[in-house]
């Protein structure tokens, strides 16, 4: 017998992805999934992040790795809230383990929170976890190719910081090609060079938190 | 590698709709995958044949995977042509400029699949 289902793949995922967002709605909590491949700088990011920010809002930050709890300390160790979610070798974060996660916070009593997905820049971009934005990461170092190379990953972001921008006098990374690529594959998404180690442009990014809080509360 | 996961949330699907309608072994999964579906064809198949392996009380040993290609398809929203995305998604090959949408190749579905009751 051949049965006809038509049924996205991702369907779990995305009831999962809706029951969050539901709840983010209704506890007026801003989501942010943060994405990149390993190293460019996420956990560092969002520790200046919480030092600047913590005083005015109150963030909280869900980890996800494939092991070890050390992103999660980081994140405590500048005074916000962090939950750990190890994936035990998944290469994402999906929209379940968050949820899962979610019952060790009270959303009452958090403005924003950053999910920091596992470092990975071809599966994450796959699964809404009911976020309001998804940012990405990219860091000098990895040099222009990344983004033609990922464009699956850069057409569903709509901002991408580029960090690490105090390594630009030693590399030959351009930030004009990297605008130019990103504006040829999701031309809505806008390119935010920055420096989280010497806090180069980072305001540009607090701005852009804030903007986006402004128009969340609004909604 | 996330297509081993999606399998599992492949086979669970159809698993649980199978069951449902009193089947209890699967001899065939049909699936559409786009081109920027963020999904490998190649990889997903390795996924089935391995859990289809280990899932045996409901997967006949011969159970198949068929996988449709949904070409991707992007449409310019200034001159209206019609074209294939590659590396630059949103680049018009007409107009030169990024104003092109994505309309096709995204899709990532169980298209079918086929079963029977072995007792
Ligand atoms: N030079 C420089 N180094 C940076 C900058 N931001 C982060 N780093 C360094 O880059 C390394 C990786 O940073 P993390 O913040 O741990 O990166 P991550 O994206 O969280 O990494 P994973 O969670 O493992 O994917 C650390 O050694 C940081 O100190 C920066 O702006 N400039
Ligand atoms: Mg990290
Ligand atoms: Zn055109």
């Amino acid at each position: 017998m051949k049965v006809t289902l038509r049924t996205d793949v991702l369907t779990n995922n995305n009831k999962a992805a809706e029951f969050n967002r539901e709840l983010f709605q209704n506890t007026k909590t801003l989501v942010m999934n943060l994405m990149s491949s390993p190293g460019a700088g996420k956990t560092t990011l969002l520790e200046e992040t919480v030092r600047v920010l913590a005083g005015k809002y109150r963030i909280a930050v869900i980890e996800g790795d494939l092991a070890t709890e050390r992103d999660a300390d980081r994140i405590r160790a500048m005074g916000a809230r962090a939950v750990q979610i190890n994936t035990h070798g998944g290469c994402h974060l999906d929209a379940r383990m968050v949820a899962a996660a979610l019952g060790e916070l009270d959303l009452d009593e958090i403005d924003i929170l950053f999910i920091e997905n596992v470092g990975n820049l071809v599966c994450p971009s796959g699964y809404d976890l009911g976020q309001k934005h998804k940012v990405a990461v990219l860091s000098v170092p990895e040099g222009n190719d990344k983004i033609p190379k990922y464009p699956q990953m850069f057409m569903r972001t709509e901002l991408v910081l580029l960090n690490k921008l105090d390594l630009l006098p030693y590399l030959d990374f351009s930030v004009e090609e990297a605008k130019r690529d990103l504006a040829e594959i999701n031309p809505k998404s806008n390119l935010l060079p920055l420096s989280a180690r010497t806090q180069e442009g980072m305001h540009e990014w607090f701005f852009w938190i804030e903007g986006a809080y402004l128009k969340w509360l609004q909604q | 590698m996330h297509e081993m996961a999606l399998m599992g949330d492949i086979l669970q699907l159809v698993q649980e709709d199978a069951v449902g309608k009193g089947m209890d072994k699967i001899e065939k999964v049909e699936l559409i995958v786009g081109e920027i579906a963020n999904a490998m064809p190649d990889a997903l198949r390795m996924a089935f044949d391995l859990l289809r392996d280990q899932n045996l009380h409901f997967f006949s040993v011969h159970a198949e995977l068929v996988i449709h290609r949904e070409e991707a398809k992007a449409i310019c929203v200034l001159c209206g042509e019609k074209y294939k995305p590659e590396q630059k998604i949103a680049l018009c090959p007409i107009c030169h400029i990024p104003s092109g949408k994505v309309v096709a190749g995204e899709t990532f579905q169980v298209l079918s699949y086929e079963g029977s009751n072995g007792r």
